[in-house]
């Protein structure tokens, strides 16, 4: 098969792909026991689009790298490509995780960690659109961002692991502790859902990132053309 | 008197440079060299790019396309490396205003590893026409034309074997550009000069010369 | 020989610095005016007698960095914007290396973090009744946390110098790099004030000093790309 071809399919693959998992997540996947009512089937979802966040603030990072390396302005459009897919998944994430919490717990939030980092991940990402707007010059702002996302990057594991980690052994009796860790087992049906999703949302996050990268990169000989 | 007793050996070649701000072209394809002992004037309208040419020359600025390299008798000097090399005036560069003009020559010999002894530093403040009871005031109370006596003293402080000024004589009265004109004359026998200027008095320092268009 | 004529140039921006803030005092006026309104209208309307038994540890351990905090953030990003507000950044990065230009602010930062602290904390205990029974390890939880918190506030101000340099964009992007170490040092302040041992401030003290080593190295690497922006 040639690559034109293949370009066209994928999409159409994806598509149903993820109808395939939307339809197993309520259909083939049996309702977990220890959870009210039907709530669990939600991770088939939250938990695809958080892996996504995270993917995607790694993205950005290599981009942001290669960027400072090379000064390709593409390698930028990466950066920026890969940080509003984050900023999209990462409140997909949160909004799915508040629901969850919200029948599961009895609140919408409940300062888990897990929630607090995913909370930081979008402040951060937040910040560094903040950042990209004031700034004018597209060599500098490229720059400057890219510095920030390495910044937030190397700041990032010490939420997750310190932090926790600290609240823990001053509270070990937290209500959060034990429920929050989503420890338990899955039945194999179950599983093959999960992750079918997981699957899933990575291709749909290759999809979308590559098409903002394709058209930056039009935008960027369009803009180059018209000056020569 | 600053006495100059080596005579660089730095060159400053730049090829085809040009510079985009997103879709305005400010530069296109400008070529030169800078060697010791020569003047290089560039002249051009408001606009034309003068100074951004010299802030590429500075290291401050990347070009869009084309190249600038520093070469002394070994080889290229690295980019990071270039300021050590360099004295620079311009209109967008300030001293400090909370400093007094003395404070202020102090703070950059040391930064620059210079001799920073009071008596130098007054003999050159005097050189570029500032009178021994102004150089304790802070700068913040200067006249604009006594700030660029400061920026200038600023920018040969080091002796630097490259020296760029951006409109030198600018703020200053018939004595200052007297002043300037003495500083250039004085590298001339050691250093590269580079002047972005548009007075006429100063065109006639030049060996080579640039014209820039809009 | 390298080191040691850096370890100079970096004084002279440290000397550079203090003298033009003794002058102008804008940073200080900034941080010192904000801290004593804080803390003066906590003081006055919580006080140390509003909070509930069980609740002060907590209460009382965020109030304290809440103060602190918005303080350092209201002054500290001027060490590079006030380059670039005076135009005298050109001049600076023609003159310097980058790598003594922030050890230099960075210092200057730390110290004003210092002396916020000094000044701050013992008002604090003071007007709140906070009885604090480690010392010793509420010093070292507040040493180590100026810092981190030096670090990150130095590396995000010449971000945003280069930016807007509007300090309303140096909080956007300080505060997610610094909620956890802020976590961390109430978690820290909170177990230092609660028992005499050094050992309680340990776990936080770990997590604050690795934070603010990841940040400066990364920071030392950072900075000559952002500062030649």
């Amino acid at each position: 098969m040639n690559r034109p071809m293949l370009k066209t399919l994928l999409p159409w693959l994806l598509c149903l792909w993820m109808l395939a998992v939307i339809a197993g997540a309520f259909f083939y996947a049996p309702s977990a026991a220890g959870f009210k009512g039907e709530s669990a089937r939600i991770v088939f979802f939250h938990v695809p689009q958080a892996w996504v966040a995270v993917l995607a603030f790694c993205v950005n990072l290599v981009a942001s790298i290669r960027f400072l390396r090379g000064r390709d302005p593409l390698d930028d459009a990466r950066a920026a490509a890969a940080a509003r897919l984050g900023l999209v998944f990462s409140v997909l994430a949160t909004v799915t995780g508040s629901l969850f919490a919200r029948v599961m717990w009895g609140s919408f939030w409940n300062w888990d960690p897990r929630e607090v980092s995913i909370a930081i991940l979008l402040l951060i990402y937040a910040a560094y659109f903040a950042l990209r707007e004031a700034v004018p010059d597209e060599e500098r702002r490229a720059s400057l961002a890219a510095a920030y996302a390495v910044l937030a990057f190397v700041t990032m594991p010490f939420l997750v692991f310190v932090v926790p980690r600290i609240y823990w052994s001053l509270h070990p009796d937290t209500i959060i502790g034990a429920t929050g860790q989503l420890k338990f087992q899955m039945e194999s049906r179950m599983r093959q859902v999960f992750l079918a999703s997981l699957v899933g949302f990575t291709g749909l996050f290759v999809w979308l990132y590559t098409l903002d990268v394709r058209l930056a990169r039009v935008r960027m000989a369009r803009s180059r053309g018209g000056e020569e | 008197m600053i006495i100059f007793e080596t005579v660089s050996g730095i060159r400053v070649e730049f090829r085809d440079v040009s510079k985009r701000f997103g879709a305005r072209t400010v530069l296109s394809r400008v070529s030169g060299e800078l060697s010791a002992g020569r003047v290089l004037v560039v002249a051009g309208p408001n606009g034309s790019g003068k100074s951004t040419l010299l802030n590429i020359l500075a290291g401050l600025v990347r070009p869009s396309r084309g190249e600038v390299a520093y070469r002394n008798g070994e080889g290229p000097i690295a980019r990071s490396r270039w300021f050590e090399h360099l004295g620079v005036a311009a209109p967008d560069m300030a001293v400090y205003e909370e400093l007094s003009a003395l404070e202020n020559l102090t703070f950059f010999a040391r930064l620059r590893r210079v001799d920073a002894s009071r008596e130098r530093l007054s003999a050159l403040l005097e050189r570029v026409g500032l009178p021994g009871r102004e150089h304790g005031r802070t700068v913040g109370t200067y006249s604009s034309g006594m700030k660029q006596r400061v920026k200038l003293a600023q920018a040969v402080l080091h002796e630097p074997p490259v020296l760029l000024l951006d409109e030198p004589s600018s703020n200053l009265d018939a004595a200052g550009h007297e002043t300037v004109a003495g500083l250039v004359a004085a590298s001339r026998g050691r250093a590269a000069v580079a002047v972005a200027t548009n007075d006429p008095r100063e065109m006639a320092w030049a060996d080579a010369r640039i014209d820039l268009a809009l | 020989m390298r080191g040691s004529t850096l370890l100079s140039e970096c004084l002279a921006v440290l000397g550079k610095e203090f003298t033009a803030e003794l002058r102008s005092r804008v940073a200080l006026n900034a941080i010192g005016l904000f801290a004593v309104t804080t803390l003066v209208v906590v003081a006055y309307q919580i006080g140390p007698y509003k909070i509930a038994e069980q609740d002060r540890p907590h209460v009382l351990a965020a109030l304290l960095w809440i103060i602190l905090f918005f303080a350092a953030t209201s002054g500290l990003s001027r060490v590079f914007v006030k380059e670039e507000d005076s135009h005298t950044a050109k001049t600076l990065r023609l003159a310097a290396r980058p790598a003594a230009v922030f050890a230099g602010k960075y210092l200057f930062n730390l110290i004003l973090l210092v002396a916020l602290d000094a000044v701050i904390v013992p008002l604090y205990c003071a007007l709140m009744g906070y009885a604090v029974s480690g010392v010793a390890g509420l010093v070292l939880v507040l040493a180590s946390g100026a810092v981190a918190l030096a670090a990150t506030t130095t590396i995000v101000a010449a971000i945003i110098a280069r930016a807007s340099g509007s300090s309303t964009l140096f909080a956007i992007l300080t505060m997610p790099l610094v909620l956890p170490l802020l976590v961390i040092l109430i978690q820290g302040t909170r177990a230092a004030a609660g028992s005499g041992e050094i050992g309680v401030v340990l776990p936080a003290l770990r997590g604050i000093v690795s934070l603010a080593g990841v940040t400066l190295i990364t920071s030392v690497y950072l900075f000559p790309v952002v500062w030649h922006e």
